[in-house]
Parts: C-alpha cells; structure tokens; sequence
C-alpha cells in the first residue's frame, strides 16, 4: 500500500466536509446566506479537491502491481516477477529498481487498463472477462486460458534497450534481425530468443529450455567493450 | 402538464432543507467511496471512487445547486435606480 501525502490531502479535504455535512444533518440550521456559502464548500469546493486528487491517485495506482495483483487470474504472473530465485524475463526485470513495484506497467504499457480507458467501462474488457468468467475459475482453471491480446511490442523493450549499442548489434542473431526486431516482425520475447517473459504460463512443449532462452545471447567479448 | 411546468412547480414547492439533506446524505456516501481508494488500490476501489463515488458526490453538488436556483427565484431583483419617468416630450 502507497499513501502519497497527496492522499492525505484529498483525505483531509474529505474529513472536513464530512464533518460540516454531519454537523448540518444534526442541527438543521436555517439555510441562510452564511450556512449556505458553508455547505457550498462541505459538498462542492472540498469533494471536487478530493475527486481530482483521487481521479490522480487512481490513474497512478494503475501503474502498480497492487493494482494488477488485485484480481487473482494475474497471481501467478505477480508471484514469479517477485521471486528471487526465478530467471524469467519479467522477474530479472522486477528486480531492477527502474522496474520495481511498476513492473507490469513498464512492459505492458499497452494493457488496456491504464489511464482514463479504466474509468470507462466500456474499455474495461478484463473487467468484464473477469466477473462474467475468470472470477469463477482458480488459478490452474485460468492459466490457460489467458493469453497476450495483441502480439507483444518490442516498442516496449526498445524504450531500454534501443537496439543502437555495440554489444547489442555484436550479436549475431540481432544483427541479421535488426529490421524485423524493430518493426516487431520477430518478438525479442519468443521461444528460441530470450524466450517467454511468463514463461511458466506456456505449455511445455513451447517453453524454451534454459540453454535455448540463453543460446542468443553470445557473451560480449570484454576486450570489445 | 409539460415539463417546464413541472420543474417549475417542483421549484416552487420544494423544501430546501430536505434537499439539503439528500445532498449531505449523497455527499457523505461519496467521500466515503473516494477516499476509500485513496489506500486500498484494487480495482474494485480504484473503479469505483471513478464512477460511482464521483457521480453520487456530483448529484449531491448538483441538488445544492438546486437549492439556490430556488432562492435565486425567490429573490427579488430591484434595479439600483429607477428608471426616471418618461417625459412627456420624448413621444
Ligand atoms: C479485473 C481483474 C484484472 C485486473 C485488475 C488485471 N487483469 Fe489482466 N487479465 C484479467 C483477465 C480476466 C484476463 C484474461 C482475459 C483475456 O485473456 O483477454 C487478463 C489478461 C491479461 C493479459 C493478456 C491479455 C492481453 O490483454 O494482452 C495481460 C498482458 C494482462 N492481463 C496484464 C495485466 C496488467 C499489466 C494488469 C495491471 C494493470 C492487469 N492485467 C490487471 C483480469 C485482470
Ligand atoms: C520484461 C517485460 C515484462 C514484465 C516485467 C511483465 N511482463 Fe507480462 N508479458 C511480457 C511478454 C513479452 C508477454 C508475451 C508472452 C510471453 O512472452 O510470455 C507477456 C504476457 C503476459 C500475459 C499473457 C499471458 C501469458 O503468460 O503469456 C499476462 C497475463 C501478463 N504478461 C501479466 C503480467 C503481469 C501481471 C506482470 C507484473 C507482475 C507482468 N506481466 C510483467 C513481458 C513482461
Ligand atoms: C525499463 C527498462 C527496460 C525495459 C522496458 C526492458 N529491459 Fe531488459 N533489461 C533492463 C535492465 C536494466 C537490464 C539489466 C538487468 C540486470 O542486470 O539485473 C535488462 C536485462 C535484460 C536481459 C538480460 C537478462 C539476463 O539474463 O541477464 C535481457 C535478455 C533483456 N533485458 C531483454 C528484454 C526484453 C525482451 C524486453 C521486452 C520484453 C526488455 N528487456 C525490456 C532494462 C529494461
């Protein structure tokens, strides 16, 4: 959980209100000139502060993996970028400051649930699969059934690893690829690449072993660097 | 009746002070869903401090505002100087 001071703010603004509401609700003053401009701040100036500042906090918190944790079906996801000892491409990620508590968020920028889509119900499509169909499965039930909607960006990587550096275009299997790997044709996430970022989501037959996820990856010479 | 009538009649008659009450019952309901999501970020909290608690805290603004559009009603507008009276040689 992240309280930012922001929200103490908005919680502030929320108090008072409530208060004057609370206190109009027991007293009844006549609603003159001055009890009138009162109750214009307890129920317009104090809740709109309170609306922005949570319409801001609410965007943001999109970006956290609380937020994504907060529905089961994404558990396993969550459990692995977390673990220490996992060699997935999501958990060497998480464990990268830049990466963190956003992890979901810095590669799946384009999930459908960030930013104002989310207030929307209609962009809300995983809510939507999630009540009317994923609610009802367990993990196992669910895992596999989900799947990535549109195929991964490599824009996504690119954002870090701009595919420009010496070390990167050493490598072979970049090189001959270069094209295909910046227009997204060939997924740097793919079996016989870097492999699956979730790769415990796969079957087994489409899981690449450790030395294939590895076999891309010639080591840079260190005289090159 | 048509509809400009009714409003106009439930304008007349409303008490202020009921609505008041609705307002701040509304307006308490609000607050409590939009802060709630200030420190549980699930989306469940998240989603609903962004529709639901928002839109009851603006129908509980929305029937303040109510309020004064019946005082402003009531109220008597007096023009600050009286028009002066039309000479008899201005026609
Ligand atoms: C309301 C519950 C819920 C929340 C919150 C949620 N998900 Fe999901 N997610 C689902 C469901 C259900 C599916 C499977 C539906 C499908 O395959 O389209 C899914 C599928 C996915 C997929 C694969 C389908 C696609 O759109 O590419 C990705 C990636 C994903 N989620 C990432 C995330 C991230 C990142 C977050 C945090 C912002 C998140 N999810 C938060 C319920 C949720
Ligand atoms: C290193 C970047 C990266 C990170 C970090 C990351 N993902 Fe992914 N994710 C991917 C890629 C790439 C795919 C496409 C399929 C694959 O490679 O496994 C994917 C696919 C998915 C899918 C579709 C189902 C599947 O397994 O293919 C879900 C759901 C998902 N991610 C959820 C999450 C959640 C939740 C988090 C946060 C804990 C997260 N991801 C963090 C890169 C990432
Ligand atoms: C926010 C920046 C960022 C993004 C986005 C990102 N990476 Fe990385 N990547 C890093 C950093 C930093 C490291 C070094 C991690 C370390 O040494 O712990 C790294 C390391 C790697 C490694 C080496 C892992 C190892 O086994 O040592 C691979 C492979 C890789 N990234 C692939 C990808 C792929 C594929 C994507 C897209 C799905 C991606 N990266 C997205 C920053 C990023």
């Amino acid at each position: 959980m992240h309280v930012s001071p922001l929200s103490w703010i908005a919680l502030t603004c929320a108090v008072v209100a409530a208060v004057i509401m609370i206190y109009y609700l027991i007293y009844r003053p006549p609603l003159n000139g001055r009890v009138k401009l009162l109750m214009m701040v307890a129920v317009g100036v104090l809740p709109i502060m309170t609306a922005m500042i949570g319409n801001l906090e609410g965007l943001q918190a999109t970006e956290h993996q609380a937020f994504c944790g907060s529905c089961h079906t994404m558990d396993m996801h969550i459990a692995d970028a977390n673990d220490a000892d996992s060699l997935s491409l999501a958990a060497i990620h998480s464990r990268t400051i830049k990466f963190g508590d956003k992890s979901c968020y810095v590669c799946h920028k384009d999930y459908g649930m960030f930013g104002y889509a989310m207030t929307k119900l209609g962009g809300m499509g995983h809510v939507y699969m999630f009540l009317s169909e994923f609610a009802w499965y367990d993990m196992e039930e669910a895992l596999p059934k989900i799947h990535i909607a549109r195929p991964f960006k490599n824009d996504n990587c690119m954002q870090c690893h701009s595919t420009t550096g010496r070390i990167w275009n050493g490598v072979a299997d970049h090189n001959g690829l270069l094209e295909d790997l910046r227009t997204g044709t060939t997924s740097c996430a793919s079996a016989g690449c870097h492999g699956y970022a979730h790769p415990f989501s796969k079957p087994d037959e489409e899981t690449p072993s450790d030395a294939e996820a590895h076999s891309a990856l010639s080591a840079p010479s260190p005289e090159g660097t | 009746m048509n509809p400009r009538a009714k409003i106009e009649r439930f304008l007349d008659n409303a008490s202020r002070s009921r609505l008041m009450v609705y307002a701040c019952v509304l307006g308490l309901i609000g607050l409590v869903l939009m802060s709630w999501s200030l420190f549980d970020q699930g989306w469940i909290p998240v989603m609903m401090a962004m529709s639901v608690g928002q839109g009851i805290g603006t129908l509980s603004f929305a029937l303040f505002l109510v309020i004064v559009i019946i005082d402003l009603r009531k109220a008597e507008f007096r023009p600050s100087i009286t028009p002066m009276p039309p000479k008899p040689e201005d026609d």
